[in-house]
């Protein structure tokens, strides 16, 4: 037989173990908007006989109550190595999607204020010019209209480098993030491993890890394992970055100077830790790898199409200017110069006076105009140039149905992981209400034990 | 988990979500609307754009076609009205010649008279030579002086050929040399006028008859150059109106190709909005309740 106050310590355990659930739902509830919060769940368990000390020992009572098993972390791991790898894909996509577009948007194609426009203007006033030989003013003109379209394309040129020039600064940054974020994680790493042995709960460092691996992921599409302690280790495209209570260090070895500048080599990457130092393989995924594809192959390709753009207009234009006589009868001059390194961002007019245009095809300065006539269909380059804006429109475009692709995928286990992380109010509130229902029926267990004893002791054996 | 477990979270992030998307079709409907264009860059459209750039450049070319054109009609306009002149002149100074040689006994008075106003004939036969156009001598080739021919109607200017670009790749010459149009130096109409001059002060029969000759070629000449001129002038006629029809057909294809349709647009706007509208009750009806709203 259990001892005369077995049930009251029976419903003294359940006052004890239902405080514990309303504690876990008023955690949950208080932290429903908390980024990177996982549900907790009470287990119990009953608390009964206790395994047999000796043969003839027997257990004969009716269970001692509940005790408190444990406090779950709602989490799936395997969702969250999912999770970290679409992030790591959606950084990469929206940072292409964010630049290309800005690009784009600087482009100003199809419209009246382009590249294309500028083009056919010139083409014009080499028509109006072969009208007009005469005229110092239609000379003037196509010197204008040539000065028009070489801005025209050194704007392009320029809002590209522009672009790259942010860009490498951001990579800075976000190597510097990778660097905090990578140390934070050693130190949660450490203070796991210390709560794991100390028996403590871990469950916000385990929270503040997910969040920091998270981050990781996004920033360098980093994969990570667990560690048997409970920390993480992280490996960028196989090389260790954090492993266990140590972080090395990510590094841009080449490409960049830190001044943010371009140093002409293409982007690497290296992590020092205290092993030495191990070059990053190429083809990182998450924001960084992202800003290192734009830089190293995108911005630039767009940059030498327009530069062979440039460079096509600049040299068919020259030739036929060459072949023609200037207003004094001189041989023509080259109308467009640049730099061959970088003829979209240095393309300039040569020319500075009217009458240098080299109108006529006769020599002697007559108002011949055949060669401004042969000047106006003298350059493709307009095909080039739309065939370059072809391609890069369908680049953006597929770049943008990709992001929005993965934003689809993304969200899915997103949320998949909220159904199971995620915390439901009605869910704590029903919780909290059969764990007050508990409360007050091993309450009232309490109170009626009591009257049982109140008539055992003080009325047993009484007769009114 | 059998059956699925929702949040608070998620549906306040589905809601976010589907809002935004609505919001974003909302927004790109509202963009066509107010620029008027379904193609606003590349993206929208790669093939689109390509498209509208072709587009664009014919049609700059075919404006551009159109101003030549009518830059050329004028020139052979001009040349039409001084060849009409020439031809009115040399009729003048043939009646003039013919006049001289039936009245064989006129006195040197009424010679000198009709050699005087043959002269001025001859004269002005050459300021109708110099006609211009915009300053440049229409029978002056590619001079770059002021004029054709000089006072003593000498050929001055520069034989070559004037175009005009009317169509892709057809030149069409609008200017008419003068030694084609007045003759060659030494036989020109102003040597014969000279001649036909000489021959009546001198009272030369033999003269003012070969000179009569010589004014009927000229005469033949300026008809056939006229034509030739008048020929050249219908073609440019022609190709103006043909950039004029095109410049129409490029700019509706323009359109069809960027342009917003902007009554499908309004349409689509509409049922957009009340989408985003059904979206947003729908958003508030299911944000309110909760659990609590029912225990006391």
């Amino acid at each position: 037989m259990a001892g005369t106050f077995a049930s009251l310590n029976t419903a003294l355990s359940a006052l004890r173990y239902n405080r514990v659930a309303m504690d876990v739902a008023s955690g949950n509830i208080a932290n429903v908007g908390t980024e990177g919060y996982a549900r907790r769940r009470v287990n119990g368990e009953t608390v009964g006989a206790s395994p047999r000390p000796a043969m003839w020992s027997r257990y004969d009572g009716a269970g001692d109550g509940v005790a408190v098993a444990g406090i779950n972390r709602m989490v799936d791991p395997l969702l969250d190595v999912r999770a970290r790898r679409e992030h790591g894909n959606q950084g990469y996509l929206d940072i292409r999607q964010k630049v290309l577009e800005r690009v784009e948007s600087g482009i100003g194609e199809p419209g009246d204020n382009g590249v294309a426009a500028a083009i056919a203007d010139f083409r014009s006033s080499w028509h109006d010019l072969a009208n007009n030989p005469g005229n110092d003013a239609t000379r003037a003109q196509v010197l204008g209209r040539a000065a028009t379209l070489a801005d025209a394309i050194r704007i392009q040129a320029r809002n590209v480098d522009a672009e790259s020039g942010d860009l490498r600064v951001r990579a800075i940054a976000d190597v510097a993030e990778v660097n905090t974020v990578a140390s934070d994680l050693a130190a949660t790493n450490k203070s796991i491993a210390i709560a794991s042995l100390n028996g403590s709960d871990a469950g916000e460092l385990l929270d503040k890890r997910d969040q920091l691996a998270m981050r990781l992921s996004e920033l360098t599409g980093a994969k990570t394992s667990q560690r048997a302690d409970g920390g993480f280790d992280v490996t960028v495209n196989g090389v260790p970055l954090v492993t266990g209570q140590n972080a090395g260090s990510l590094q841009i070895a080449t490409g960049i100077t830190p001044l943010g500048a371009s140093d002409g080599n293409p982007i690497t990457f290296t992590v020092t830790d205290s092993s030495g130092t191990t070059a990053v393989p190429a083809g990182m995924t998450g924001e960084i790898g992202g800003v290192t594809d734009l830089l190293t192959t995108t911005l630039p390709a767009y940059s030498a199409g327009l530069g062979a753009v440039a460079q096509q207009l600049a040299d068919e234009i020259n030739a036929q200017h060459q072949t023609g006589y200037d207003a004094n009868g001189n041989p023509g001059q080259p109308l467009f110069s640049y730099n061959p390194a970088d003829p979209a961002g240095t393309l300039v007019v040569a020319l500075s006076a009217p009458s240098q245009v080299a109108a006529s095809a006769i020599p002697g300065g007559g108002l011949d105009a055949t060669n401004a006539d042969a000047l106006a269909t003298a350059t493709g380059v307009e095909t080039s140039y739309q065939r370059l804006i072809n391609g890069f429109g369908t680049e953006v475009a597929s770049v943008k149905r990709l992001a929005a692709n993965q934003q689809v995928l993304t969200g899915q286990v997103d949320g998949s992981r909220e159904q199971l992380s995620g915390v439901n109010i009605d869910e704590e509130m029903v919780s909290m209400m059969s764990s007050q229902r508990a409360y007050e029926a091993a309450s009232r267990v309490m109170t009626t034990v009591d009257s049982l004893l109140d008539t055992l002791i003080n009325r047993t054996g009484l007769v009114r | 988990m059998a059956i699925q477990r929702i949040t608070q979270n998620m549906l306040t992030q589905r809601s976010l979500g589907s809002l935004q998307g609505a919001l974003g079709r909302v927004a790109r409907l509202q963009e066509q609307l107010s620029t008027g264009r379904v193609l606003n860059r590349p993206s929208d459209s790669p093939t689109d754009t390509t498209s509208a750039m072709r587009l664009r450049s014919s049609l700059a070319d075919v404006k551009q076609f159109g101003r030549n054109a009518s830059d050329g009609a004028a020139w052979l306009a001009q040349i039409d009205s001084a060849l009409t002149a020439a031809t009115d002149q040399t009729r003048r100074a043939r009646d003039l010649g013919l006049q001289g040689a039936n009245q064989g006994a006129m006195g040197p008075a009424a010679r000198e008279a009709l050699a005087t106003e043959v002269d001025q004939i001859r004269e002005g036969m050459i300021t109708t030579a110099n006609a211009t156009y915009l300053g440049r001598p229409v029978f002056g080739g590619v001079t770059a002086g002021g004029t054709a021919y000089d006072t003593t109607g000498t050929y001055v200017g520069t034989p070559g050929a004037v175009n005009r670009t009317v169509a892709d790749g057809v030149k069409i010459a609008v200017n008419v040399d003068g030694q084609t149009a007045f003759g060659p130096a030494g036989n020109s109409v102003f040597d014969h006028l000279a001649a036909l001059s000489t021959a009546l002060r001198a009272g030369n029969q033999a003269g003012i008859t070969a000179g009569l000759g010589s004014l009927g070629v000229d005469l033949d000449r300026f008809t056939t150059t006229q034509a030739e001129a008048g020929t050249r002038q219908k073609r440019v006629e022609y190709a103006q109106q043909a950039a004029g029809d095109d410049e129409l057909k490029l700019t509706t294809s323009l359109s069809s190709v960027e342009n917003a349709d902007l009554p499908k647009t309004m349409v689509d706007l509409q049922m957009q909005q009340v989408a985003y509208q059904a979206a947003l009750g729908a958003t508030a009806k299911v944000m309110q309740p909760s659990l609590m709203d029912f225990l006391r």
